[in-house]
């Protein structure tokens, strides 16, 4: 009796210790916290391809039926090859891709820095989603609808529009570029395009890099896809500036990863990026690249 | 009337649902141009504005100079918009006033009209019965505010004072009907001098010392308003191309700019510009209205292309975009980059000219106004999230130059 007591006694203390050691050793090796695919090439349709591939395939974020939101950064009346909007391609790649899937409806709703009409032409993305069935718009008044950012610390509101609200895909699409105001201007910031004028504004007043943390707690993109094609350096966020080519798309589910990954490309180091680490601080996702999986495509 | 009156009615619904058309400016961008069309035929609009601002402005006005000559006031019995609607209400009213007794007015004000146009200084312009139809139309532009609406007050008093007195406005008050009128017995004088006509006849309106000394007085009035209130500077805003002088007098508050407009920036001065600015096309940008989050877009010239008089006159995109309208003042005490630190400089994220130039600040950025490059859009002003507004347009020229 007193054998087999000892002898469960030291089983049981083995197999504790083993299951505690256990996930700790998949989490720093299998598991990472975060996994960005990052596709380099020319072709940008090719390289969405193999980067959603990567990602398991398009059947993971949207089903037949489904309502696909896109919010790519068609902000400014700037050319493609400018680098101050999404590049046209991948919009269109992308629209292309979950119409393929039978999305029933494709909503693209931007706020506009710019003349709407002038922007959406100049940027090329209203003749790249000519013959398809998304909507490009700028959202009027009646478009937004007043949400509770639960989680927030100083952004406790925002006027969202319902489109990004009431789908069942949301992908957030933006193009990495300098920001004068935010340093740059990645995925986690490109939310300031789609929310309205009165809730950008009070961004800016309350505490701009707290408030696109706290958006963050609350907007949940099933995918983030940045546009790394070009990047501007400088002159950010309406450019011209100058460029720089990775010629990179940067895919993963967590932002806060994507974004961090991204500044990279900026010779920056994440955390000093004052929204990168608060929204890794409040474990909107994980902005410590040490700690997320890279994986590399070529395409 | 000399013609059959149902055909005449006819012609004249028509030309009134053809003009209010043009009016309401609904016509695709392409032809928009084309709602100058209507108080381009006016003499005094187009040619009196030409000549106060010394620009050319097309020549749409030569055939009411002409056709008076030999048909009398045809235009106006048979295609005058605004005739028709005083027309009507005359009809309609009850009042048993008559007109006998009351001086024929429009035929002075032409007098005043063409003479201090020449003299550079248009004065009253805006009594045009044309251009007072076209802002009955412009005053319903969305959104719809007492200001905008002030716009229809002319075309309502006519309206009203031909309730009141029967045909009063057409035969008594117009100024484009008393054009018509001097231009017939001109023509009529000539015609019966020519077959020997009495000494009565020849006492004709062209050559009356009346005549002659309300030119001269006229003319002296508005050399007169050309050197005073044709220069005096404010700090309003105006629309691109804006006359540097004279602008007041130029305006004959037709409203077409203020509908053109795509972004609703331009609406009537209700007082800023002084009596004789009343009703003048200003921008407003959001520290003075605010529900506006637009701004004078650099691409956009709709306003200079519908102008009647050379109050604006139209620009290409490209000196559009060189043409200053005021310049940006940044308020250091309200701005959320130099007063509270925090990091924003919306006001360079949106400035299509980067005029906003940034210096940096306990590690913030902070903006400062380039005014060689500013050309006081209002983009900043337009999402300047401070509160009160940081950065503001002004129209002061002195402040531009300074």
């Amino acid at each position: 009796m007193r054998t087999m007591k000892r002898r469960s006694f030291l089983k049981t203390t083995a197999s504790v210790a083993a299951a505690s050691a256990l996930p700790a050793v998949v989490r720093a090796e299998d598991e990472p916290a975060a996994t960005v695919v990052v596709v380099h090439g020319k072709d940008i349709p090719k390289m969405l391809e193999a980067g959603i591939a990567k990602m398991g395939g398009w059947d993971k974020f949207v089903k037949s039926g489904a309502k696909v939101t896109l919010k790519p950064n068609v902000a400014w009346n700037s050319k493609p090859e400018e680098g101050g909007n999404t590049h046209p391609d991948l919009v269109r790649a992308c629209v292309k891709a979950v119409e393929a899937k039978g999305a029933s409806k494709i909503s693209i709703p931007e706020n506009t820095c710019h003349d709407e009409n002038a922007t959406f032409k100049t940027s090329g993305v209203e003749e790249a989603l000519k013959g398809t069935k998304a909507r490009l718009y700028r959202p009027a008044a009646g478009d937004y609808q007043k949400v509770d950012v639960p989680k927030g610390q100083i952004c406790k509101s925002a006027e969202v529009p319902k489109d990004v609200l009431s789908c069942d895909c949301l992908i957030n699409m933006p193009v990495a570029k300098h920001h004068s105001g935010a340093t740059l201007t990645l995925s986690m910031k490109n939310w300031m395009g789609s929310v309205s004028n009165e809730t950008r504004r009070a961004w800016h007043r309350d505490g701009l890099h707290q408030c696109i943390a706290d958006f963050s707690t609350f907007i949940k993109p099933k995918l983030v896809i940045i546009d790394a094609t070009r990047i501007l350096l400088t002159k950010g966020p309406q450019g011209p500036g100058d460029l720089d080519h990775p010629d990179e798309l940067i895919l993963s589910t967590d932002p806060v990863a994507a974004d961090a990954y991204a500044a990279t490309l900026f010779k920056k180091e994440p955390f000093d990026i004052p929204h990168i680490k608060l929204a890794h601080e409040a474990g909107v996702g994980c902005g410590d690249l040490g700690k997320v999986k890279i994986e590399r495509v070529e395409a | 009337m000399p013609m059959p009156m149902k055909k005449r009615t006819v012609v004249r619904i028509a030309f009134f649902a053809l003009f209010s058309v043009l009016a309401l400016c609904v016509l695709p961008e392409a032809v928009r141009g084309a709602n100058r069309i209507l108080p381009g035929l006016s003499p005094l609009l187009n040619l009196g504005g030409a000549l106060g601002a010394r620009r050319f402005i097309g020549l749409l006005w030569v055939p009411l100079l002409i056709v008076p000559l030999f048909k009398g006031r045809l235009f106006c019995w048979w295609v005058c918009p605004m005739g028709f609607a005083a027309e009507t209400a005359s009809r309609v009213s009850p009042s048993k006033l008559r007109l006998a007794k009351i001086p024929w007015v429009g035929k002075a004000l032409a007098l005043l009209i063409a003479a201090s146009a020449g003299a550079g200084y248009p004065l009253l312009i805006w009594l045009d019965p044309l251009c007072i139809f076209n802002g009955f139309f412009a005053a319903w532009r969305q959104p719809v505010t007492w200001a905008t609406a002030t716009l229809s007050a002319g075309f309502f008093s006519i309206l009203t004072l031909s309730l009141i007195i029967p045909n009063v406005w057409c035969h008594r008050l117009c100024p484009l009907g008393g054009l018509q009128e001097w231009l017939t017995h001109c023509a009529r004088a000539f015609r019966g001098r020519g077959k020997g006509a009495s000494a009565g006849d020849t006492a004709s309106p062209c050559v009356n010392r009346r005549v002659f000394m309300g030119f001269a007085v006229s003319g002296a009035a508005g050399l007169a308003g050309s050197k005073t209130l044709g220069v005096r500077q404010t700090t309003v805003v105006r629309p691109p191309s804006a006359a540097e002088t004279a602008f007041n007098a130029l305006c004959s508050r037709c409203g077409n700019c203020m509908k053109a407009c795509p972004y609703g920036l331009i609406v009537p001065d209700l007082g800023e510009t002084g009596i004789d600015g009343l009703l003048t096309p200003v921008i407003k940008f959001r520290s003075k209205n605010p529900k506006q989050e637009k701004f004078c877009f650099q691409e956009c010239t709709a306003c200079t292309k519908v102008c009647p008089t050379g109050a604006l006159h139209a620009l290409s995109v490209e000196v559009k975009k060189s043409t200053p309208i005021g310049v940006a003042k940044i308020d250091k005490a309200k701005c959320i980059a130099w007063e509270k630190n925090e990091y924003c400089v919306v006001c360079q994220e949106y400035c299509p000219y980067q005029a906003v130039t940034e210096e940096e600040r306990n590690g913030v950025q902070c903006p400062s106004i380039d005014e060689s490059k500013c050309r006081g859009c209002g983009a900043c002003e337009s999402q300047c999230p401070a509160l009160p507004i940081a950065v503001t347009i002004t129209g002061d020229k002195a402040a531009r130059n300074g």
